[in-house]
């Protein structure tokens, strides 16, 4: 049970970003800058709730720091119609660019200690009232808040992308877009918002990592787990609880490592280390290609390509 | 082809060139890096003259930079070539570091005393290593349909941790305090060009990228790689496989990501350290599309980048400008270029 405990806690940040990721791919939009959206939402959510001690204000400012990246990519894959992995790739490379700079010039700023840069306690735990004091499945109810939002969203963009009106026309912007077009939406600028939107929530993912994990930013921190992310959600077959269970798998895979390591079993730490990416490509191998992948995804479209 | 849709409007006619584009994308990326400077509180002035000390300063900063472009420029040949056919090899970075692993088994494990034998063996054991690892990319790709992305990416992670596993086992040197191998033997060394203050690698890879364009424009090879990234079922029309097709680009991207490990390790470390590679990978395709996908093309793209970082050392030493700010630009640039090509098929 703790280790399902602690595998549910470490899939968090991966599970956000994954949330995220299927906006923008459902929408027809790789989601390849996923690993730079959750960089920027960790360092902008710590720096926000650094400076003003508020958690809240710290999460507004992860959304806003993914935004900024999903901004990027929609302009240049969306507007431009450049090839989305490249595109993706490069805003992740500003993204680390950009945070470490940022850093950098932070630490000089705080004085020649250095500077006991960002830091954050790490948001608590909390259990709905009786379920975290259960029998046996009692620990698995005492998870951080930001866990909670997590499942939420699950169940949030489940009902979004089946039954509201945008859902549907977000997932015809990735499916068809000519026939999103002959509905009266404009795709582009239906890609372009779901990009920027799971930016977004991919930005909490990263502030999972920064607020909620560690309490501090380090450069790089995300080490990843973007691309396990898309791994997770292409795993997932594009779906919000597919996704889930495969950053189940994924958390799993690390958390398993740690309560090894915690046990001192013999392993080889970096073997240890490699099991969530291999862990993944195993998967990836196992469930081969996918009929469910949106089928004009990664295609740019333009309004007027007809013409 | 309108120029509204980059955003400025009434200059379409002059933005229907690849070269206009180019330019814009190059002046915005100027006007990026002063903004940069700018940002974190410095003289832009001062930066770029620090920055132009640092790269060129002295006849051996010149060398460090021709070293340091070495590597982008050989696993930049090898993305071109896949770019081209279409396939988005991002997976450089562990490919370059299983190159130099396989150099380092090679001239650890099985030394010989004569030069010319032990680099050719190291150069040949790296080139090997990381064809291997892109062929299991591809592999992965062909056989079971993972996207070449994830697969590439995700490969890069286990290599780096794989490059780990080893130094801190068989490959390592006991007791050092770093993640690092033995010294190679003196035999084992890349050796530096009298003129240039420059290792042999930087020559090779030069050849190489000569070599890359021969092969895209006058082999048959060259013309299914091209067909290939213009249309599938083209390739097929023509006579080609894709599979195969793809599985040799990969191999000889790979290849080349592997010979760029090799010689990194032989001509500049002379032991395996950790983390060599880190962010090699990126720049690998960066150099690749600011080359426009054309093999000699890449030549200067690798210097403009290689020499852009040797002298942001000195930028953030002199001045003060942290040397990420040239990471930043670098990925906006690719942006740039991205948006700015994007639309004339940048294949």
């Amino acid at each position: 049970m703790d280790l399902l405990a602690s595998a549910i806690r470490i899939g968090t940040p991966l599970l956000l970003a994954a949330l995220g990721g299927l906006l923008s791919e459902r929408a027809g939009v790789f989601a390849v800058g996923l690993e730079g959206m959750m960089l920027a939402g960790a360092f902008a959510g710590l720096f926000g709730a650094w400076a003003t001690g508020s958690a809240a204000v710290g999460l507004l400012c992860a959304m806003l720091g993914g935004g900024v990246i999903g901004v990027l990519v929609a302009v240049v894959a969306v507007r431009s119609r450049a090839d989305n992995m490249v595109t993706g790739l490069s805003a992740n490379i500003v993204a680390l660019g950009a945070t470490g700079m940022l850093l950098r010039l932070l630490s000089q700023r705080g004085g020649a200690s250095g500077g006991e840069a960002m830091h954050w306690v790490p948001l608590a735990a909390w259990s709905p009232p009786g379920l975290g004091r259960l029998p046996v499945l009692g620990p698995l109810f005492v998870q951080p808040p930001l866990t909670w939002l997590g499942l939420g969203g699950c169940v949030a963009l489940t009902w979004f992308l089946r039954h509201s009106a945008i859902g549907l026309t977000l997932r015809a912007a990735g499916e068809s877009p000519a026939a999103a077009l002959a509905a009266g939406a404009d795709p582009r600028r239906v890609r372009e918002r779901a990009v920027v939107a799971g930016a977004m929530v991919a930005g909490l993912g990263g502030a999972v990592l920064s607020l909620q994990q560690v309490g501090s930013f380090t450069e790089g921190m995300t080490g990843g787990r973007g691309y396990l992310a898309l791994a997770a959600l292409i795993v997932g077959r594009w779906t919000p609880f597919g996704a889930a269970l495969a950053c189940l798998m994924f958390g799993g895979a690390e958390a398993l490592e740690l309560h090894l390591e915690a046990a001192g079993v013999g392993i080889n730490p970096y073997l240890l280390q490699m099991t969530p990416y291999l862990a993944a490509l195993t998967v990836l191998v196992l469930v081969g290609p996918s009929a469910q992948m949106p089928a004009a995804i990664g295609r740019s479209y333009a309004n007027d390509e007809t013409r | 082809m309108d120029g509204g849709r980059l955003g400025v409007s009434g200059a379409g006619s002059v933005l229907q060139t690849l070269g206009a584009r180019l330019g814009l994308a190059a002046l915005l990326s100027g006007l990026t890096a002063v903004l940069l400077v700018v940002l974190s509180g410095h003289d832009p002035v001062a930066a770029v003259q620090a920055l132009a000390a640092g790269a060129f300063g002295t006849r051996s900063l010149i060398g460090a930079g021709l070293d340091r472009s070495t590597p982008y420029l050989l696993a930049g040949v090898g993305v071109a070539l896949c770019f081209r056919a279409g396939i988005i090899n991002i997976g450089a970075e562990g490919q370059i570091a299983v190159g130099g692993l396989g150099a380092t088994a090679a001239a650890l494990g099985a030394p010989v005393g004569s030069p010319v034998a032990a680099i050719t063996l190291a150069l040949i054991a790296g080139a090997l290593a990381g064809a291997a690892w892109s062929g299991l990319a591809a592999l992965l790709h062909l056989v079971r349909g993972v996207h070449e992305v994830l697969a590439t990416l995700l490969l890069n992670f286990v290599a780096l941790l794989l490059v780990q596993l080893l130094l801190a086992g068989p490959l390592g040197q006991a007791g050092a305090g770093f993640l690092q191998s033995p010294r190679f033997p003196p035999s084992a060394r890349l050796p530096r060009l009298p003129l240039l203050d420059v290792h042999l690698g930087f020559p090779l890879a030069v050849l190489a990228a000569a070599g890359g364009t021969v092969l895209l424009w006058r082999t048959r090879l060259g013309f299914g790689l091209r067909v290939l990234g213009a249309s599938r079922s083209a390739a097929r029309y023509a006579g080609f496989r894709p599979p195969v097709l793809t599985m040799l680009v990969m191999l000889l991207a790979g290849a080349l990501a592997g010979l760029a490990g090799a010689i990194e390790i032989l001509g500049l470390h002379r032991r395996l350290v950790e983390g060599f590679s880190n962010g090699f990978g990126f720049r690998a395709v960066t150099v690749a599309l600011l080359g426009l996908l054309e093999p000699v093309l890449v030549v200067p793209a690798a210097l403009f980048v290689g020499f852009m970082e040797a002298g942001a050392l000195s930028m953030q030493r002199e001045v003060g400008v942290p040397t990420a700010m040239v990471t930043v630009l670098e990925g906006l640039t690719v942006l740039y270029v991205l948006a700015a090509t994007s639309r004339r098929g940048l294949r």
